[in-house]
């Protein structure tokens, strides 16, 4: 009796201990949720009377939409073709930039630079740069003789998803190779040493020692690339506003045409829980199949 | 300890929304002075602080808390705030669905500004900045949730010295844009340069090619009274594409924003005509303006060139730049009255029009005679302000944000090759629902 009744003490203190953090968790995370959840169930314009739809938001962002398909379409080639090369390039310039050569603090630093300026001003700068008129690769492209560089990057509506994707790996790749330089450098050096004396050579070192050593950072990158996917919205809306005719919309910058925009608030939180549960999903579903071994975990 | 966590849960469930939704209550700063708080996207930060710097300076009792938000930011954080009972004193507003949105915060001003401007104070605005101010009001609405404070036309305007330097005149008909196309070839020079990626460009060129095909139908298609799908309205999408075909418009202008992508480009001397609307005027207020900005010794504005074989439209199309509410959170507040007149028609008025940044609602108002830096920057504004806007007949702003959508993506599509005209229309038609 004496120690059920001691238990359920520390199960208080405890309980109190963790308070704070669940009031915090539960005001900003838990409720919105509800309230995102219920909101997708109305027909809404996020101020006046809402109007109870049942499923019909579900019903047409799935069979109906073709703009939400895009954005879904969009949103699987971003993380196929952003996570993977940024993760790769990120990859040889840590492995380059960790040995002892010369201007590698400065290379580093250069490599590193996109990540840290605003998405709005690389879309910015770099609309400058692909603009087929005017722009820098058209205009050096007239000057050199090499007009193939004039090319509609982001006005046409088959290139301009891929233009959007492939600024986005130039600006994250600096970010990869960040990681991988931390966890190269948490590799013990004794382990390089003997892979020299037994004459293993560079490449059987990346690859049977450096690559399965950094699970830990793949891992991450793909988690966060993933959630990032999900969540990109600076970058599209300044560099191609989700066109031409929405070919490069994303589920983020949808949502707030529809939500904003369009007024349509039920309908942009039908949409924002569909990405909620699509994270979900994704991150399990790794988590699941590379293991759980994340970099801030080790 | 199951149950103590649902009690937890529930208590913040019920309660969360009122931590959140305390009302804003009237404000004082520690000196005495009234806080009226004003939150926007426009104008532009450094012109709002002019405004506020005019009107203190006149009202030592009144402080302005200002805040301007790019547009975006703007929206989200306008309807947070109204879903907060936050309401800032006085807004920002849009004509048509924006102020349609939030009219059941806002305060109908008709009564209060009499006080200030008379009975017939309706007498002093362009009559097309009343109209636009009650756009969407539901039927019998009699009440201005809003009122301007800047007017505008949408036009072109052609790039003087590109033209003079190629003996052109400004264009007035379909052939005049080939042959200034023909002209321009290969010279890096764009024939007309339109940063189409923002929907409300390709949108107001649109709307002034059917204006030329079929002055007025396309509130005729919104009311329900034409369908989308008529004939003047494919001929106008064929005519859109014809000027991306013919090449009249630049090579990758849906991949160019209107600002800062095509406006660099207009000051650069690279457009020998672009649409935009008397907005443009405000380039030469910008900070250390490019020459051809400077004084605005550059730029005249022109009529948008027949395309139809109508001849040249001799009415225009234009509306509100921008117009302000006052909410009710404001309710009882004088000062708030005080400022809100003061920023359409006072001193705060005149500082705002001091830069140029559009034509002002109230009619003969006009920047002080030292703010002009050329004879062509007086001779734009006495044509912009006082033969082109009292003969603005049509409204620029549509009523419904999906038509407006709809029309945007179907003019991308069409440009772009996606969709033929007649598609693209059917595409806005199928959007089409009764106005309430």
């Amino acid at each position: 009796m004496n120690s059920q009744r001691t238990n359920r003490a520390v199960q208080q203190v405890g309980l109190l201990f963790i308070a704070p953090a669940m009031i915090l968790f539960v005001v900003y995370v838990l409720y919105p949720i509800g309230y995102i959840v219920l909101n997708s169930l109305y027909e809404w314009d996020g101020i006046n009377e809402r109007v109870f739809v049942g499923i019909q938001n579900y019903r047409h962002m799935f069979f109906e939409d073709e703009i939400f398909l895009i954005s879904l379409r969009n949103v699987t080639y971003w993380i196929f073709l952003t996570i993977f090369p940024q993760m790769f390039l990120g990859f040889i310039f840590a492995y380059i930039l960790n040995h002892d050569i010369g201007g590698r603090n400065i290379a580093r630093a250069i490599i590193y630079m996109p990540a840290i300026i605003s998405p709005v001003v690389i879309g910015i700068v770099w609309q400058r740069i692909l603009n087929p008129f005017g722009g820098l690769l058209a205009d050096l492209g007239y000057k050199t003789g090499l007009t193939f560089l004039a090319q509609p990057y982001i006005s046409d509506h088959k290139m301009a998803i891929f233009a959007v994707i492939a600024v986005n790996v130039w600006q994250w790749t600096g970010w990869s190779m960040l990681l991988y330089l931390a966890g190269l450098q948490s590799i013990n050096e004794e382990i390089f040493e003997s892979t020299r004396i037994e004459g293993v050579g560079k490449w059987q070192e990346i690859r049977f020692i450096v690559w399965p050593m950094l699970k830990g950072t793949h891992l991450t990158l793909i988690l966060l690339g993933v959630i990032g996917a999900l969540q990109t919205f600076d970058l599209v809306y300044s560099l191609t506003n989700g066109g031409p005719n929405n070919a490069s919309q994303m589920l983020s910058t949808y949502i707030f045409l529809r939500s904003f925009r369009l007024q349509g608030m039920g309908y942009g939180s039908a949409m924002s829980v569909f990405t909620l549960v699509l994270a979900l999903v994704l991150s399990l579903f790794q988590i699941k199949v590379l293991g759980a071994k994340f970099q801030v975990a080790e | 300890m199951k149950r103590f966590v649902l009690v937890l849960l529930c208590v913040l469930v019920v309660f969360a929304p009122s931590l959140f939704a305390q009302g804003q209550k009237a404000a004082s700063e520690p000196d005495g002075r009234t806080v009226i708080t004003f939150r926007s996207w426009s104008p532009v930060v450094a012109t709002t602080e002019k405004m506020i710097a005019a009107f203190e300076a006149k009202h030592p009792n009144i402080k302005i808390d200002a805040t301007i938000f790019n547009y975006p930011e703007y929206i989200v954080d306008l309807q947070t705030r109204a879903q907060s009972n936050t309401m800032p004193d006085i807004i920002g507003l849009e004509p048509g669905a924006m102020t349609q949105q939030y009219r059941k915060y806002l305060m109908p001003v008709q009564d209060v500004v009499i006080k200030y401007w008379g009975e017939n104070w309706k007498d002093k605005f362009h009559p097309i900045g009343l109209d636009q101010a009650r756009l969407g009001n539901p039927k019998g609405d009699e009440n201005f949730y809003g009122l301007p404070v800047l007017v505008q036309t949408i036009n072109m305007w052609y790039t003087i010295p590109v033209l003079e330097e190629a003996g052109l005149e400004p264009p007035k008909t379909y052939d005049d844009l080939l042959k200034m196309r023909d002209y321009f070839k290969n010279k890096g020079i764009a024939p007309m340069m339109v940063g189409a990626i923002d929907g409300w460009l390709r949108r107001d060129i649109y709307m002034q090619i059917i204006h030329n095909i079929a002055p007025g139908s396309i509130y005729q298609a919104e009311e329900g009274k034409a369908k989308f799908t008529d004939a003047p309205f494919v001929e106008a999408m064929r005519v859109w594409k014809r000027l991306f075909d013919d090449r009249i418009i630049q090579d990758g202008a849906l991949g160019l924003s209107a600002y800062p992508g095509s406006q660099e480009l207009i000051e650069a001397g690279r457009a020998a005509t672009f649409p935009m609307g008397a907005w443009w005027m405000q380039m030469a207020g910008n900070p250390n303006p490019p020459p051809l900005s400077q004084g605005l010794v550059g730029y005249a504005p022109m009529i948008f060139p027949d395309v139809s074989g109508n001849g040249q439209s001799k009415d225009l199309l234009g509306g509100i730049d921008v117009m302000l509410g006052v909410t009710k959170a404001a309710v009882g507040k004088e000062e708030a009255i005080q400022v809100f007149v003061d920023f359409i028609a006072g001193d705060a008025a005149q500082a705002l029009i001091n830069t140029f940044n559009d034509i002002p609602a109230i009619k003969g108002m006009a920047p002080e005679d030292k703010y002009f830096e050329s004879d062509n920057q007086r001779e734009v504004w006495r044509i912009l302000s006082e033969e082109w806007m009292p003969n603005v007949k049509y409204p620029r702003q549509l009523r419904s944000p999906e038509i407006i959508q709809a029309l945007e993506d179907a003019l991308a599509a069409v440009a772009s090759g996606q969709l033929t005209p007649e598609a693209a229309m059917q595409k806005v038609q199928a959007v089409w629902k009764p106005l309430s």
